[in-house]
Parts: C-alpha cells; structure tokens; sequence
C-alpha cells in the first residue's frame, strides 16, 4: 500500500474527532497487520473505489462506540439503538470523506460507498489478503483503531 | 387586556426561519444519517424553521419534493447515500422544479464536486460536520 494514501486519513482522523468528539486525541504507532482480525466490538466498514479498491474499517469497543455517540448526540446514551449506530457510521463517514476529499485534491480519484456497521463480540473481518494499516487513536471516550486496506487497480 | 407580546421588544431577535409575515420556512432534510437528519433539525427548528420531511436516499428526497411541491421551500442534500446519491437527486428536482432551492450538506469537500453541484442548480454547499452559524447563514441566503 503506498504511503501517500495513509497520511489524508491520520490527518482526517485528527480534524474530524478535534471537531466533533475530543480536542486532545493522540494517536498511538501505526502497525500493520496481514492476517483477519478480530474487532473490537463495533466496526463501521466504508468502502473505497476508484483508481483503488480497499475500504477503511473503524473499530471500537461497545462501551467507546456508546461515549462518542452520547458526546456527538450531546445526550446520555446507553443502549446500541439505531442512533447510536447511526452516529457511529456518520463519525466514520465524515473522517473517511475528509480523507478522501484530501486524496482527490492530491490528484487520486477515490470515491466512497455509505457506511455499514457491524457489532458483536468474536467477529473477524477478513482483509482479502490486502496488507491493512493500523491507525491507533487515543480520546477520552476510549480506544479507536482506524484500519486502512488500499489496492490498487490492474 | 393586552398581552407583553402586542408590545414589540427591540432587543428580542425575530427568528430568522420564517417569512416576514411569521410563519415558518419548511424545509425537507434528506440524508442517510439519523444522526445528521436529528441535529439539522435541531438547529432549523432553534431558529424558528419547521421541518416537513426527512427522507434517507436520494430517491426517496426526490419522492418527497414532488409530493410537497409547491409547499416547501427549502432542501438540505447529503450526498453519500445508499440507491440514489445526493447528486443525481439534485438534478431530478431541477428538472421537476427548476426554481428549487437546494442546499447540499456533505462531508466530501472536492471543489470539483462543489462546482458541479451549483452548475447543476444547487444554491449553496456545505461541507460536515456542521456549524450552526454556517447552516442557518447559507440557508438563509439561499432564501433570498
Ligand atoms: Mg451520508
């Protein structure tokens, strides 16, 4: 996967929960990972077309996926209803739209499909033997794992 | 007896979200996110604006401008959704209604994108996420 396609989306990452969730989010070492991985909880997949092929999978914890949907919502929320859900993708949608806005301007052609969401415990989403890049992100509501898989097209 | 309200207070703002006669602009948000639909709302109905309809595809906006014409101001416009994007839903309503007043609100930003949608008759654009003042402003104008 080409450096160049990781940078918009850590950027995104920061710009986008800076405004909608946390201010002091840090991100933790990217890492990459080769195999199917367990998710966390909750992941929220946005697929990518274009010049590529890939998607970006956002990944976190039941409890996470709550907090940042109560703080987008600015009300308590405590049951995964479908506002909680549906928070979540939009996070997902507007960090992936963000970054993908920066590839356009950087002359790739990127598109992206709406967002589907997955929860449950013991669920593994398999990377189509595309190498992922891991892009950890600390806020105060939890942990956020961004995970990129970019392919480029024969 | 006369009511506090007979009395015009020059300090209290008139809600910019209805005609000068008072009664309020309707507007029809279309977007896939329940999150987004419930936090337009929100800022619209602060400023005195009712929303008249929510739809979540493109094809169901398009559905529900043609039922509500010609009692309908206003549209808001996400354009990543699920069947029909928010673009092609622009150019349907345009060729129903070549005066319609839509505001397209989407988290793609590309100047390309933008420059096609107001060729293509949308009257504003504005990128998420949302700031209350930006939304009411750019609509606002769009009214004008
Ligand atoms: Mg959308």
């Amino acid at each position: 996967m080409r450096v160049e396609y990781i940078n918009p989306f850590v950027e995104a990452a920061f710009k986008i929960i800076g405004q909608v969730i946390d201010q002091d989010a840090t991100r933790g070492k990217l890492y990459l990972k080769s195999v199917s991985q367990p998710v966390l909880g909750v992941a929220v997949i946005v697929g990518l077309a274009g010049d590529v092929e890939g998607r970006v999978l956002f990944d976190m914890s039941e409890e996470t996926a709550l907090a940042v949907a109560s703080a987008m919502n600015g009300e308590k929320l405590t049951q995964m209803n479908q506002l909680v859900k549906e928070t979540i993708m939009e996070l997902a949608n507007m960090i992936t739209a963000s970054a993908v806005t920066k590839l356009q301007d950087l002359g790739f052609s990127f598109d992206l499909t709406p967002p589907a969401i997955f929860t449950g415990v013991d669920m593994e989403i398999s990377n189509n033997g595309v190498e992922a890049l891991i892009v950890p992100m600390e806020i105060s509501q939890g942990k956020l794992e961004i995970n990129v898989a970019i392919r480029e097209r024969i | 007896m006369k009511s506090k309200t007979d009395f015009p207070n020059i300090n209290q703002k008139k809600a910019e979200g209805m005609s000068p006669d008072g009664v309020p602009f309707r507007v029809l948000v279309v977007d896939d996110s329940m999150f987004v639909t419930k936090q337009i709302t929100q800022i619209l109905n602060s400023e005195g604006f009712e929303v008249v309809a929510t739809a979540c595809d493109g094809g169901e906006g398009v559905e529900k401008y043609k039922e509500l014409y010609p009692n309908l101001d206003l549209v808001t416009m996400d354009i990543t959704m699920p069947k029909m994007d928010g673009v092609t839903a622009l150019e349907k309503i345009i060729e129903f209604d070549a005066d319609a007043k839509v505001i397209m609100i989407s988290a793609l930003g590309k100047q390309d994108l933008v420059k096609k949608s107001l060729l293509l008759g949308a009257k504003n654009y504005i990128v998420k996420p949302l700031d209350r003042k930006k939304v009411l402003e750019r609509l606002l104008m769009a009214l004008k």
